[in-house]
């Protein structure tokens, strides 16, 4: 099937929508017509995406302010209710709907064709440093890859996809490209592909829940790229099919039910807002005042936030690694700093993430990269930082945010949210 | 300029921030052995103003013992559950019983001695153990010690009742920093007397850790190469407060830039702790000098985007979404690397913040 043939805005009038209710059902039919097709192998139309974005104004996705922040870029939100809008943009017409599903988070439920709304969701992303995407790194995946194992039944299909890409392993100086890897697209021109001389890992794996738990940990073990895992499927328990999961918050829903696609939504988002808080709360450096003397008797409060690579990198590759994060306006990172060198593998960078505009202290050597974050600093720097570590330089790396493991906060997080599929 | 060329373990910066270091949680295996943090303690408190009880101070003058009243020790470590407080003072050297800072010994034996508990403002039963650490260079611990020794006899002498006190020492060996603990040390931190790894690091490669505290005009720096070295993280942090207040705002919009305020961003608060007049109006030059630097460059690209007002400080106008993109953009072109930083920062007659 290739994908433009599909119509890039599906011919449903979302203006017609007038409440939560009438969507819902929308959707869950729109949802049933499409796994039909899909079954036929005949899909004409395009599949329900979301995208989980998360909103950084300190006030919170107030009703007001989140219009404010997407009229900035030419959107409109007409609410349906307190906690649902209907969008459309000045030149692109209709898009989907916006639901606040946590204080901080919010899904885009779009039928737009995947490239199209992708594009519509990166251009807004960017443009806007309150608005985030939000960032599930291949350690937060294998988390939630156990909980998969653990609640579906083992002869389920599922489906997981490894992106791991060397990009700084490389003999020349890398190519200038967008900050955000396109949405890969199947191509039937083999000719025009490049030449890729480094280790780029993209593949994806489908099988049975069980067969992938019983050899996953031993495959991993075996080749690190296995660690960065970007995209993961819940399989969805009222049906066939589920909900494929992308590292950078988009979820695809390939199940006959809308609803239980939000509910897996639900679920993740508050595991993921959970992991945020604890991430702050650890993290965040300030400066306090000790009990009993205010504004004599001050602490430093806070943890640093370690990364540590699996394998050292090579000296090349370090170095081309801080050339194009630091010299470079569009990089991959999206940091912004003046490296102090302090020896052939080791620098400085008190800077700045150059999405959020929050400041960032960092560490960086070959064997990994420490990090501090000032009071108020988003916890989605790390994530994404998590993210992008383990997609460009070690798929492998762990991660600690002060002596505690990142998995063992992502797990914790798990457990203080209860799966309930099919909870609205 | 090398940073990698100083003598680290004479830097009372470096030594401060180790000490920071050491409190803070991190992983096994990581090139910082964060020993004070295994033994729970954490930092109380950093440079905290502590006066030495009045009656001392009295008893000092009849007796012509010559000591400061009031100091601040670099950092104040607690430990919790056992209720023990270390005062650490960070020092490039020793020093002789008849110089200034055997004053400023003096306050700190007394301040850490059996009337710690009144000095830090706490019930009696809080306090179980008190302890004054210097940290030196490793060779300067035997010179410290007894110049120490001899302070602690002179006051009791006078039923001043002077503190315990430890002489931590600080080498840099092959690829390691370490710490060297004596009697006291060890007794009080519970760690083993000697020397304990607290620093791993790579051949050719300066040993510091990122700077939690990166700036003090009060400190005598190892040298000038290291004075500026650290001015320009000072620099690189303030840069970074301003490109994120222009990163952060909607157009349009006027945003003004304190001069404390990116101070104390830059300082991790420490900056509004400075009494000392003279070291926070240096403080103040400092940041005007990069400010000044800022505004050339950017107002050279995108005119009249900063100016500066003497009543309300600097005030960065974005205009429109694509001005403050070229605002943006030329504050991240900027870099301090290019000032004169050796440049003393102008005087200000009418020093306003």
């Amino acid at each position: 099937m290739i994908l433009k043939e599909l119509m890039a805005v599906p011919d449903i009038e979302l203006a017609q929508i007038k409440d939560r209710h009438a969507m819902i059902r929308l959707f869950d039919g729109y949802a049933t017509e499409r796994m039909e097709e899909l079954q036929a192998e005949k899909l004409k139309r395009p599949l329900v995406k979301s995208h989980l974005l998360e909103i950084l104004d300190s006030h919170g996705p107030k009703s007001e302010s989140l219009q404010v922040i997407f009229a900035r870029h030419g959107a409109r939100l007409n609410p349906l209710d307190e906690s649902l809008f209907l969008v459309t943009d000045a030149k692109e017409g209709q898009i989907g709907f916006l639901e606040v599903l946590r204080p901080r988070i919010v899904a885009l439920y779009s039928p737009l064709r995947s490239d199209v709304l992708t594009r519509w969701v990166r251009r807004t992303v960017m443009s806007n440093p309150e608005l985030d995407y939000v960032w599930f790194s291949g350690l937060t995946f294998g988390v939630l890859w156990d909980l998969v194992a653990q609640l579906s039944r083992p002869n389920r299909f599922t489906r997981l996809v490894f992106t791991h890409d060397s990009i700084f392993d490389i003999d020349g100086p890398e190519r200038e490209t967008e900050e955000e890897p396109a949405e890969a697209e199947e191509t039937s021109d083999d000719d025009a592909q490049e030449v890729v001389e480094r280790r780029a890992t993209s593949f994806r794996l489908v099988d049975r829940v069980g067969v992938i738990q019983n050899k996953l940990t031993a495959m991993q073990r075996l080749y690190a790229p296995l660690y960065a895992i970007s995209q993961l499927r819940f399989p969805s328990p009222v049906g066939r099919g589920g909900h494929d999961f992308y590292d950078n918050g988009r979820v695809t829903n390939r199940s006959e039910s809308f609803r239980d696609h939000r509910s897996h939504l639900l679920f993740v988002v508050r595991i993921y807002e959970h992991l945020l808080m604890a991430t702050e709360q650890r993290a965040w450096y300030s400066i306090q005042d000790s009990v009993g003397f205010p504004g004599q008797f001050r602490k430093i409060v806070g943890a640093p936030i370690t990364l540590r690579f699996k394998e050292p990198l090579t000296q090349q590759v370090f170095e081309h690694w801080i050339t194009a994060t630091f010299e470079r306006k569009r990089n991959k990172f999206r940091l912004w700093g003046h490296p102090l060198r302090l020896g052939p593998t080791k620098v400085h960078v008190y800077g700045v993430d150059r999405h959020l505009w929050q400041p960032l202290f960092l560490e960086l050597t070959s064997t990994g990269c420490t990090a501090i974050i000032p009071n108020g600093t988003c916890g989605n720097t790390v994530h994404r930082l998590v993210t992008n570590i383990q997609r460009y330089l070690d798929p492998g790396a762990i991660a600690f945010i002060g002596d505690k493991l990142y998995t063992q906060m992502v797990k914790e997080s798990a457990n203080t949210v209860h799966y309930e599929p099919n909870r609205d | 300029m090398n940073p990698t060329e100083t003598d680290r373990v004479s830097d009372p910066l470096f030594q401060l921030n180790v000490v920071l270091w050491l409190t803070q949680p991190l992983p096994q295996g990581s090139s910082i052995v964060p020993l004070l943090h295994e033994r729970g303690f954490v930092v109380y408190a950093i440079s905290p103003p502590l006066p030495v009880p009045l009656d001392l101070q009295a008893a000092a003058q009849s007796a012509r013992v010559a000591l400061q009243n009031s100091g601040r020790p670099d950092v104040l470590l607690a430990h919790p559950l056992e209720r023990k407080f270390a005062f650490i003072e960070c020092k490039a050297s020793s020093f002789g019983p008849n110089s200034n800072t055997a004053e400023q010994a003096r306050s700190f034996l007394l301040m850490a001695g059996p009337r710690a508990a009144e000095v830090l403002g706490l019930d009696p039963a809080h306090v179980r153990g008190s302890l004054l650490a210097y940290l030196v260079p490793a060779g300067q611990t035997s010179a410290l010690r007894t110049t120490l020794e001899q302070l602690q006899r002179d006051l009791n002498d006078f039923q001043m009742p002077a503190g315990n006190f430890s002489v931590v020492g600080l080498e840099m060996a092959a690829l390691e920093v370490r710490l060297i603990v004596d009697g006291q040390g060890s007794a009080f931190l519970s760690l083993a007397s000697g020397s304990h790894v607290i620093i791993r690091f790579q051949p050719e490669t300066d040993p510091r850790p990122l700077y939690f505290i990166p700036y003090d005009p009060d400190v005598t720096y190892p040298s000038e190469t290291e004075r500026l070295f650290c001015k320009r993280i000072l620099f690189e942090r303030i840069h970074s407060s301003v490109l994120v207040a222009a990163g952060r705002s909607n157009t349009p919009a006027d945003i003004l830039l304190s001069v404390n305020d990116l101070l104390n961003d830059a300082m991790f608060g420490m900056y509004a702790l400075w009494e000392n007049r003279d070291s926070a109006q240096h403080m103040r030059g400092l940041c005007k000098q990069l400010l000044q630097a800022i505004t050339r460059a950017v107002n050279g690209e995108v005119p009249q985007a900063i100016s500066y007002d003497p009543e309300r400080g600097w005030k960065v106008a974005l205009i429109t979404d694509e001005h403050r993109q070229k605002v943006i953009d030329a504050l991240t072109r900027f870099s301090c690397e290019t000032m004169n930083l050796k440049a003393p920062p102008e005087e200000d007659l009418f020093d306003r913040p």
